[in-house]
């Protein structure tokens, strides 16, 4: 038991790297495609009750579970170190919890290749787990990148017609970003040299030299040190005005992609600025978070607004995940409790909503394949129990209170007006004009959502094709139901939630706002639903 | 004057004993029993191991060998473990994957396993030689060598072309590099890299040393393949045989950056309060930035351009030579001796990658492009990931290791040779490391290109899967080990690369 709990990181990480292993084995051997997708959903599912065991851990002084940290390449000074905390921990959950259902969603649906597909699918869940729990800047940006493989290979090759195209884009993107990443990460190590004699990607060691003064930061270096950090994750959030890449991979990816792609790859981005940039940099985070507010604020009015136009339904989707995420940013460099909380929370919201959505227009999907809002209509009489998730998920996305989504946006839009980061004197506060713009987000939501649930459901039964259209299977609904379950359950007692990552996140937030001398409020309690 | 002492000593030069007298005998072997590929292939393969055995023991510090020898002109130091170290390496997969070519092309294999062999000799001298006519002696037998090489195809025209090409501009560049040598000797009165060292503090004319330098940057430049010196590249290389084109991408390219870095790394270095060697230092570390600039950005926008596979990865290994020179300027940079000899092992290690992984392309491209690299075109490889798939998923693995994906040998080496260069803190460093970054962004499109058609297009032509010889699966799989082996585990690689054996050392040893 003490061997699993110590390496019970290392042994999530390789778990599904073993999976594929596993599946290629088979695939090779046998020759025999049919238990493919059984040991796959066996590797994603044990992982998941594996990483329930995280949340038996108690933080260690440093606010660290499961940490592990070993020499990895001593010649560049990297180690291998790992561990979660209250941030880091929701999301390797979330993404152990999304996995098998991504598996069951394709179920049917992959003909071409299964055992490459299964072999990505696994590796990608090695890569993603490997981001939310790395400690050391090497092996985090390692882990970063070597998630961008697996998910191109997945768009290219199980992809829709203009599946190259996107999945080129989605690469040199995401790609292109990170690679600023790195530069900061080494420029990092070499100031940390010359400051302290010893060079490291640590990032314990690194925030230790900072808190201590040892490490400082002149006046452009951190600037720029910080725009190399946020725009690699600005764009794999994506923020405005480099989202253009999200609409095409996503309407392109396979429903297990997109899926994962809403669920979890957008989320190593905003992890990233919290984990990295708000830490390391707290006076550039301060003075840049206006520029990011607004940037926040037109993904989310410009997602929703181009969201509403869309004929295709998947990518009506994909732009409300613009719109979503500007909601996280924005929570986050409101840099209050609830803004940050309300940013971790939204952040699971979405991937539980969002990756719903995308797969019931995957269901759809396989049914009918096509995905225009206009060939439906009126379907509800004929899949009713498809037209109940439907709708159901869409109260969740907007925000309906008592679902989940609900309690994310209120404690962000409440964080964003309590905050003080836009006040340019005692008088002149933007905040409260930011939340107002932000809000109109929200109704902009209800709008094309409840638009399109209106030209798909509703009315009359238009379209001859869809007469014969068969409501959810079993599998199909086996599937909804957990998510259906977490949205309510999120949206009633977001307290086990909050709790556990609230000491992080109020760490966090106080990082960056006690050198401005500003106001540390410390709100009584952010669990707000009784 | 007196004679010095010549410290004439034999282990210092086993490696390169061995591989000569393993050269002759296969070139004799071949004139009384010609036409036996598997034996020569066979006895150039040992000749190589038995160099690297001598090698691993005289690194070992077992053999008692001194730093210097033979009147200094040979030096046994980290440059010169490193760089043979690559050079046995390519030497060796060489004839691996060569067995295909030779059997499908009817090959007299025996004149081109001595050659290749005489090549390696030539390689080996370009790293031990710590004097510039030793260095000179090494290139020419490099040259001559891979002139013949390139056109070894002799009834193909596009191989005649290429080795003509070849001949005529490295002659100029050999020309070129002789009359660099001059003008240094003229200034400073030596040959010797240690000597010269010395003197730059007070040359005897410091204009000289500016020209010879400048004449050495052009002649080093044409060998390694850098902007504006590059014209030649793709030209030669998509003419050559695959194979010979992976040889020169791997081989004289490291060899080449093992004298360079001799030269003006350790020849040429920063003297506090000497004029005349900081202003060398100075000029030659700027004309070496933009180069590194020009040849990165050059050969990354002229590959995505590119149609043909073959003249797609000579434009890569053009901008690959731009990324290593980015951690010679760090080498050259390095305030410390220990951080200098980090810094050249980072070279080495690169130059490593490099090899292990462009060689394994190579090889696929040898395998699949078939007799005279008729389909060597982008669209020849359509579709070819459902048809031979392990094949295709191992093509992936390597360009995604040119690119520099983490978890392969290309990122390490990226990483190690970036450091160095980001270490000075100096800002036209800084613009060179963010330049080579960008450029790494660029070269994702065309390595991913042929991911993209391999995989995502569907292939229209009919596609019979080619046999693979048991030599080429082996060198297929060392360099895919080798791949995962050198990201994953290059630790006590690098570490072994950046320790200079000293003879103290080895006597404690």
């Amino acid at each position: 038991m003490d061997l699993i709990s110590e390496n019970l990181l290392t042994i999530l990480i390789l778990l599904p790297a073993f999976g594929g292993l596993a599946v290629l084995g088979h695939s090779l051997y046998w020759k025999d495609d049919g238990h493919l997708k059984w040991i796959t959903l066996g590797f994603t599912v044990a992982a998941f009750l594996i990483s329930l065991l995280l949340l038996s851990g108690t933080p260690g002084s440093n606010g660290y579970m499961f940490e592990k940290n070993i020499p990895w390449i001593q010649a560049i000074g990297t180690n291998y170190h790992v561990g979660v905390d209250g941030l880091s921990l929701w999301l390797v959950l979330l993404t152990t919890f999304i996995m098998p259902i991504a598996v069951l969603s394709s179920w049917h649906a992959v003909e071409k290749r299964p055992a490459a597909f299964y072999v990505f699918l696994l590796l990608l869940q090695s890569a993603m787990i490997g981001v939310f729990v790395s400690l050391d800047l090497l092996v985090f940006y390692l882990f970063f990148e070597a998630s961008l493989v697996p998910m191109f290979f997945l768009i290219g090759i199980w992809g829709g017609e203009n599946r190259i195209y996107a999945t080129v884009k989605f690469f040199i993107f995401t790609a292109f970003g990170s690679l600023l990443m790195l530069v900061a990460i080494i420029a990092l190590y070499y100031l940390h040299l010359q400051a302290t004699g010893t060079g490291t990607f640590d990032l314990l060691t690194l925030l230790a030299s900072l808190e201590s003064g040892k490490l400082a930061f002149a006046a452009p270096v951190g600037t720029l040190l910080f725009l190399a950090f946020a725009i690699s994750f600005a764009i794999k959030v994506p923020v405005f005005p480099f989202h253009t890449w999200l609409p095409d991979a996503h309407t392109e990816a396979p429903t297990a992609g997109s899926v994962i792609l809403a669920a979890v790859l957008l989320k190593m981005g905003t992890y990233g600025l919290m984990r990295f940039n708000f830490p390391l940099f707290p006076e550039a985070s301060r003075e840049l978070a206006p520029i990011f507010i607004v940037l926040a604020i037109i993904g989310i009015i410009y997602g929703a607004l181009v969201a509403m136009v869309q004929p295709d339904m998947k990518r009506l989707v994909a732009y409300s995940s613009v719109a979503h995420m500007g909601f996280v940013v924005l929570g986050m460099f409101s840099f209050t409790e609830w803004g940050m909380q309300g940013a971790l929370y939204q952040m699971l919201n979405h991937g539980i909503s969002t990756g719903a959505l995308f797969l019931l227009v995957g269901f759809i999907y396989e049914r009918r394949h096509t995905r225009a809002i206009t060939e439906y209509g009126g379907i509800s009489s004929v899949m009713p129990l498809y037209a109940t998730f439907f709708v159901f998920t869409t109260m969740s996305s907007i925000g309906l209170p008592f679902l989940n989504g609900f309690v994310g946006e209120f404690l962000i839009m409440v964080g964003m007006w309590k905050s003080t980061i836009l006040s340019i004197t005692d008088s002149a506060n933007w905040n409260y004009i930011a939340t107002m713009f932000a809000g109109t987000g929200v109704i902009f939501a209800a709008v094309y959502l409840l638009w399109m649930v209106q030209r798909i459901f509703f009315g009359k039964l238009t379209n001859e094709k869809n007469r014969g259209l068969k409501d959810l299977t079993y599998r199909e609904i086996g599937l909804m139901v957990p998510l259906l379950f977490l949205m309510v359950y999120m949206g009633v007692y977001p307290k086990p939630f909050l709790e556990r990552s609230r000491d992080t996140v109020v760490a966090i937030q106080e990082r960056v706002m006690r050198q401005a001398g500003g106001t540390v409020d410390h709100d009584e309690h952010t669990a707000k639903a009784e | 004057m007196q004679l010095a002492d010549p410290n004439v000593n034999l282990t210092i030069i086993l490696p390169e004993i061995i591989i000569a007298v393993a050269g002759v005998v296969v070139m004799l072997y071949d004139c009384f029993f010609p036409r036996n590929r598997v034996l020569t292939g066979a006895v150039s393969l040992i000749g190589i191991g038995l160099a690297g055995a001598a090698l691993a023991w005289i690194w070992s510090g077992a053999g008692g060998v001194p730093v210097t020898a033979w009147g200094g002109m040979v030096t046994h130091d980290n440059l010169r473990l490193g760089f043979t170290t690559v050079f046995l390496l390519v030497s060796a997969l060489t004839i691996l994957i060569s067995t295909v070519w030779v059997e499908q092309e009817d090959v007299a294999a025996g004149e081109f396993h001595a050659l290749l062999l005489f090549a390696t000799f030539g390689m080996m001298l370009m790293a031990v030689g710590n004097d510039m006519v030793v260095i000179f002696l090494g290139l020419e037998t490099l040259s001559i060598a891979t002139y013949v090489m390139a056109g070894l195809r002799k009834g193909d025209l596009r191989s005649n072309e290429s080795s003509m090409k070849y001949f005529v501009l490295g002659s100029l560049a050999s020309a070129f590099l002789l009359y660099g040598i001059a003008l240094v000797y003229g200034a400073t009165g030596s040959t010797n890299i240690t000597e010269i060292a010395a003197k730059i503090a007070d040359p005897n004319f410091p204009a000289l040393l500016l020209v010879g330098a400048a004449m050495l940057i052009v002649g080093f430049g044409f060998k390694i393949a850098a902007v504006p010196f590059h014209v030649w590249t793709p030209d030669v290389y998509e003419g050559a045989p695959a194979t010979i084109t992976g040889f020169m991408a791997t081989g004289p390219k490291a060899a080449a950056f093992a004298s360079f870095t001799r030269v003006f790394v350790i020849g040429f270095p920063f003297i506090a309060g000497a004029e005349a060697a900081g202003y060398l230092h100075q000029a030659w570390i700027t004309v070496m930035a933009v180069i590194a600039i020009l040849t990165m950005t050059v050969g990354n926008i002229a590959a995505i351009m590119q149609n043909n596979v073959k003249r797609m990865l000579a434009f890569s290994s053009i901008s690959h030579a731009g990324y290593t020179l980015v951690g010679l300027i760090g080498a050259g940079f390095a305030a410390t001796t220990a951080a200098r000899d980090e810094a050249v092992a980072a070279v080495a290690f690169y130059m490593l990658t490099y090899a292990v992984t462009t060689l394994g392309a190579f090889a696929l491209i040898t395998l699949l492009a078939q007799r005279n690299d008729r389909r060597a075109e982008f669209n020849d490889f359509n579709g070819i990931g459902t048809r031979s798939p392990v094949l295709a998923f191992t093509m992936a693995l390597f360009m995604l290791s040119l690119l520099g994906m983490p978890l392969t040998a290309g990122f390490i080496g990226k990483v190690l040779v970036f450091r160095p260069a980001l270490e000075a803190g100096n800002t036209l460093l800084t613009v060179v490391v963010v330049a080579a970054v960008l450029n790494t962004a660029i070269s994702a499109y065309y390595y991913l290109r042929l991911i993209v058609v391999m995989f995502f297009k569907e292939r229209t032509t009919s596609w019979t899967a080619p046999q693979i010889p048991a030599a080429v699966t082996a060198a297929i799989i060392i360099t895919v080990l080798g791949v995962f082996y050198l990201g994953i585990f290059g630790n006590g690689l690098i570490e072994k690369f950046s320790r200079s054996v000293t003879v103290a050392e080895a006597q404690v040893k």
